[in-house]
């Protein structure tokens, strides 16, 4: 039978023994990785008779026989910086790069490294911690990465320690065929404080299948950004997972804008009272890039707040899809849910494929949903022009207007100014002129 | 300064204006009434260059040249100003920076450079007191959330930085109260000189008690139905645009 999707079971236990053999590490975490890797085996990759996976086109991906990734070093010039003081960690090919990354002093107890490096100083602070969280249980990238990750970062805040300058964090990959499983584990303790920014980047057709894991103890705060700016030719396969105590605030924003097929899965459980999370998505392609966020928000306690905003900017034949569950479980009465879809179509081959879900087994709640797709709005385009603006200045104002209401979210200044430009640039629009 | 000769203009078909002749000079101000339905519309439109008109005959000249050839944006740049009926809310777009980009994309289409920023900084401020504006309008976006009166009064003051040589107010007395409406034509009158031509277009003879036009055309079904000086307005207001309803047939000609 041809139309059964191959499940490469044996070149990946294959793989899976080799890198095995190589490791030395604790029982608890070699046993979560054949665990991760059994499950793995048993479902195979996803195909598009599933339903979650109904839309996301994985048939280039599967024609490719991807590899552990290989060795590389890249100058310092290729990388992201952020214009402040920054805990710095930099991974190439998924292994952490020393000599790219800058490490600051820290409050007292507080642990920001490579996970590699923690394990060997800190594994009772991992063990109880890594693959805990819920969620993501059948995803078969998520779980490769849980068999495979090599190396990524972890963060340890203790009780109510405030790390004030943010945590800046670059995967950049290259090499073709390469398949990167970065994981990033960050635990706040309660009423800790963390701003972090992951960003990815790369060179070349790799895979990048990264899970991050984020936990909130009460009332701890934290701003994550995730940036997805890989390779044009890279595929992006990333699961984030977020639990949230009570009275904690998660306000996570994703940006993505490169790999010609990404996808984002995120699910956040609001396991305590009075959490709130606000994620905040943009995300922009062209030509045949395909991008697609799965989210789902579980409300599991009362009193809990979330609001999502999602955008997309959709040029060329691109396509992106958004499908996003928020759930309410009975006990969590007083939920407030917000979901907002917006797509823009720049072109008429584009096209946005949107989702939202409700299910609300609760009986007091404001849960609210809506999603629109639509191109320029012409009366806008043509109060520009009768004003002197040219027609494709007027336009690239009217997607800058669009997107950078979405930017102008982020609270971390120099990150936010960093894609102001960089939405500009996209849109060869002059900003600077701006105000 | 503005030629529009034997105009007729179809919408989806229907033909909505039927030949209309009119000259405005260099320093005049002329205002077209008429009811609605009868083309006032149209004719702004046709001249700011929206597009779902087509022109089956006739011809407008700007200056001397084709302006029904140009683009909207090329149109601004030579000079030409719409107040819109309705302003449009573009939610994202600061007021200032697209004031910016209107003035710059005019000086660029001219040849010159960007405007110098502590000039168009004073020359901002400088408007914003004609008409009366708070200056928290100018880093809120464009009309977004204004009141009726508010986006009237940016119109105008959009107009006052821009300086055009012509421009044409699309029924800009609509839903203002009678302050606003002070306002919005003090605006307009400061601006008037010996260089600079208005077509004021309104439902309302009100408006013309603080522009005073120097002549006035009565637009009824697509046609200038009678034209003559300000007191004309002043006529109409006592007894009505139904004359010319009921009496098609008799209505005078333009000259």
């Amino acid at each position: 039978m041809t139309n059964v999707a191959p499940l490469f079971s044996d070149p990946y236990r294959q793989q899976f023994a080799e890198f095995m053999a190589n490791r030395h590490e604790p029982d608890a975490i070699a046993r979560s990785r054949r665990t991760a890797f059994d499950c793995f085996e048993a479902l195979g990759l996803p195909t598009r008779q599933q339903e979650a996976w109904r839309l996301t086109e994985l048939n280039p991906l599967q024609a490719i026989a991807f590899q552990p990734p290989t060795h590389a070093a890249i100058d310092a010039q290729a990388l992201p910086a952020l214009d402040t003081p920054t805990h710095r960690l930099a991974f190439v090919n998924g292994r952490f790069a020393p000599g790219l990354s800058r490490l600051r002093e820290l409050p007292n107890q507080a642990l920001v490294a490579s996970l590699g490096q923690a394990l060997l100083t800190h594994p009772e602070r991992i063990e109880p911690a890594m693959n805990r969280l819920p969620g993501l249980e059948n995803h078969a990238f998520a779980l490769l990465n849980s068999a495979f990750w090599e190396d990524g970062v972890f963060v340890h805040l203790p009780r109510e320690t405030v790390v004030d300058a943010p945590i800046h964090v670059v995967f950049y990959a290259t090499g073709d065929d390469n398949a990167i499983h970065p994981r990033l584990l960050l635990v706040l303790e309660d009423h800790a404080q963390a701003t972090v920014v992951v960003e990815y980047r790369g060179a070349g057709r790799y895979l990048n299948a990264p899970v991050t894991e984020l936990q909130l103890g009460a009332g701890a705060v934290l701003d994550y950004h995730k940036i997805q700016e890989e390779s044009p030719q890279a595929f992006h396969l990333g699961g984030v997972r977020v639990q949230q105590d009570r009275d904690s605030q998660a306000n996570l924003h994703l940006l993505s804008i490169g790999s010609q097929l990404a996808r984002t899965d995120l699910q956040a459980l609001l396991d305590g009272e009075g959490a709130h999370c606000s994620l905040n998505s943009l995300t922009l392609v062209r030509d045949t890039q395909f991008s697609d966020t799965h989210v789902r928000i579980e409300h599991a306690q009362p009193h809990g707040a979330s609001e999502q905003i999602f955008k997309s900017v959709l040029d060329g034949k691109g396509q992106t899809v958004f499908d996003g569950m928020i759930h309410v479980r009975q006990h969590a009465q007083k939920t407030d849910a917000r979901q907002v879809n917006r797509n823009l179509l720049l072109s008429k081959q584009a096209h946005a494929h949107a989702n939202p879900r409700l299910e609300i087994l609760a009986d007091d709640v404001k849960c609210s949903h809506g999603s629109s797709t639509g191109f320029l709005d012409p009366d806008a385009e043509f109060y520009l022009r009768a004003r002197g603006i040219p027609t494709d200045q007027a336009r690239a104002l009217l997607v800058h207007a669009f997107a950078n209401d979405s930017l102008n979210r982020i609270r971390l200044t120099p990150l936010r100014e960093r894609l102001n430009r960089l939405l500009a640039d996209r849109l060869t629009l002059d900003i600077t002129e701006e105000p | 300064m503005l030629d529009i000769r034997n105009l007729h203009v179809t919408v989806e078909g229907r033909e909505i204006l039927k030949g209309i002749d009119l000259a405005i000079h260099p320093g005049e101000t002329h205002a077209i009434m008429g009811p609605n339905g009868s083309g006032k519309s149209t004719l702004a439109n046709i001249i700011a260059g929206r597009e779902g008109y087509t022109v089956t005959e006739g011809e407008i000249l700007f200056e001397g040249k084709n302006l029904l050839e140009m683009d909207p944006e090329i149109r601004a740049c030579e000079g030409l100003f719409l107040a819109f009926q309705y302003p449009v809310e573009i939610p994202g777009v600061a007021n200032l920076y697209f004031l910016k980009a209107a003035v710059n994309a005019v000086r660029k289409y001219r040849g010159e450079p960007p405007v110098d920023a502590m000039e168009f900084w004073d020359l901002v401020h400088e408007r914003m007191e004609l008409v009366k504006m708070d200056e928290s309008m100018l880093k809120r976006s464009v009309n977004e959330g204004f009141s009726g009166g508010e986006k009237k009064r940016n119109e105008v003051f959009q107009m006052a930085v821009l300086q055009p040589r012509f421009a044409v107010m699309d029924e800009t007395d609509s839903g203002l109260d009678i302050d606003a409406l002070k306002v919005v034509a003090d605006g307009v009158n400061a601006l008037r000189g010996p260089e600079r031509s208005f077509l004021v277009i309104t439902h309302y003879q009100r408006l013309l008690d603080y522009i005073v036009p120097d002549h006035v055309h009565v637009l009824v079904n697509g046609r200038i139905a009678r034209s003559g000086g300000k007191d004309l307005a002043l006529e109409l207001e006592k007894q009505g645009y139904a004359l010319y309803n009921e009496e098609p047939g008799r209505a005078r000609r333009a000259a």
